[in-house]
């Protein structure tokens, strides 16, 4: 059984339909989940350690133990560093780098017990930086750092820790009228084009499924945005 | 969603054996028709063609005008040519100051240059195609370096900034080039270093697992799933990467 997190939708919504076309059943966490798709969803915030206890508990027993984790949940905003209020900070780094620990800690014994993989979607960001995206690549860098430290730490067990760091995609997180969808930024990139969700998930797809020589690695998944 | 290489066709070089011989099987199993390379001719590298419904390709490819012979002689017999894995590899090793000349550049002039020129004979066949996939086999040792590994190191390091630039260079032509960096693999290469170290093949594999964080070496096939994944057609978007395979060992050492 696969677990993803903001599965509903963008990158979560491909990764549900990749690992589903593997032979996982899939459950989904998600503060919106929406029908189809995985097998069985709750709707639950990721920042809330105690409530992601409680999803978890409840999708285990709807669907059995969990053998892949996948972290997608997040949401994107830009601001410059001297408007980021302490509240826009505190939940940047709440949803993505503790919307990871509280899963992987939910999810951890069942990880240990099949010898599972996680997956963390991390961002070109974490890699790059970018003008006005302090907070958002603080979070998605400590993702980088947790993920590193986690592999080292249980791949001794068996479990593997991976982590996609997607450039801008062509998701419903990414405005119509974000920079990176104008032309200026597009003809930068050496593919010239935005990633696909699905790009992306088949790189998840690879490192849940196909990658079990490897832990702590990154995926970039960015048309070419950070070499 | 696995990777459909139907009507496909990749060239594998130094593939009579090890790491390059599972990727000219996992392609090959993607539905791509196969041409492995080596430097020469053998009963191995022809029973897997053999086996994977392929062509041998022999050659050596440190020498430019073998590079545009060999690809050429791919493309008059199966058509065409979209995906290349340059695997082939020549390691020696030895303090710096021992280190032969002549040998130390036969290192990099195999492993840096043979890939260079490669990648020259085949991007006219590519760009006709309008696409292709280039997968380069680099190694642990090209991002972490290693005591007397200066020519490999340096020429795995090379290759590593080869594909990032030629990533930037081809993606707009749909050209797309990332690089595989493999750690320690159970490959023949092994026994060389058993029998040089004087001990028996599996002291070599516990001594080198025992640095791995997931506690064993590595298998060729689960390399070679990181090039299938690296010659997908429907994965454009992993331009000028490295990805790794060696159990965790550049991101801790036990």
């Amino acid at each position: 059984m696969a677990l993803v997190t903001g599965g509903a939708s963008g990158i979560g919504a491909a990764v549900v339909e990749a690992l589903a076309g593997r032979g996982f059943v899939v459950g989904c966490l998600d503060l919106s989940p929406t029908l189809g798709g995985p097998d069985y969803s709750v709707a639950v915030d990721v920042s809330d350690p105690a409530a992601v206890d409680v999803a978890v508990s409840e999708m285990r027993d709807r669907l059995g133990p969990i053998s892949a984790v996948v972290t997608s949940a997040g949401y994107y905003e830009m601001a410059p560093v001297a408007e980021i209020s302490p509240d826009a900070w505190r939940r940047m780094l709440r949803v993505h780098l503790g919307g990871l620990v509280n899963v992987a800690r939910a999810t951890l014994p069942d990880l240990v017990e099949l010898r599972g993989a996680l997956v963390a979607v991390a961002s070109e960001l974490a890699v790059g930086g970018g003008d006005g995206d302090a907070h958002y690549a603080a979070a998605k860098g400590a993702i980088l750092g947790f993920v590193r430290s986690l592999a080292a730490e249980v791949a001794g067990h068996g479990v593997r820790v991976n982590c996609v760091a997607p450039g801008p995609t062509d998701t419903p997180l990414l405005a119509a009228d974000s920079p990176w969808r104008a032309d200026d930024y597009l003809t930068t990139l050496p593919l010239r084009r935005l990633a696909t969700p699905r790009e992306v998930a088949r790189c998840v797809e690879y490192l849940v499924c196909d990658a079990t020589f490897s832990v702590g690695e990154v995926v970039n998944v960015n048309s070419g945005a950070v070499i | 969603m696995s990777t459909n290489l139907d009507g496909r066709v990749a060239l594998v070089t130094g593939a009579a054996q090890g790491m390059g011989a599972a990727h000219a099987r996992r392609l090959a199993a993607a539905g791509a028709t196969v041409a492995v390379n080596d430097i020469r001719d053998s009963a191995e590298l022809t029973a897997l063609a053999d086996e994977i419904g392929g062509r041998t390709a022999v050659g050596d490819v440190s020498d430019p005008a073998e590079c545009v012979r060999i690809v050429a002689d791919v493309v008059q017999a199966a058509g065409r040519l979209d995906v290349l894995v340059a695997n082939h590899a020549y390691m020696t090793m030895a303090p710096l100051l021992d280190h032969d000349d002549a040998d130390w550049w036969k290192v990099v002039d195999t492993n840096l240059s043979g890939t260079f020129y490669l990648v020259q004979a085949v991007l006219p066949h590519m760009r006709n195609a309008g696409a292709g996939r280039i997968v380069v086999v680099s190694s642990e040792w090209g991002i972490t370096g290693w005591p007397e590994a200066t020519a490999y190191a340096a020429s795995k390091a090379g290759l590593i900034s080869l594909v990032k630039t030629l990533g930037r260079e081809l993606a707009p032509e749909r050209i797309i080039v990332n690089a595989v960096a493999p750690g320690v693999t159970d490959t023949p290469q092994l026994q060389v270093d058993a029998d040089a170290a004087g001990v028996e093949l599996e002291a070599i594999h516990r001594h080198y697992a025992s640095s791995i964080p997931l506690g064993r070496i590595g298998l060729p096939d689960e390399v070679a799933a990181a090039v299938e994944l690296l010659a997908d057609f429907d994965v454009e978007a992993v331009v000028g990467q490295v990805i790794s395979c060696n159990g965790g060992s550049t991101r801790s050492r036990a």
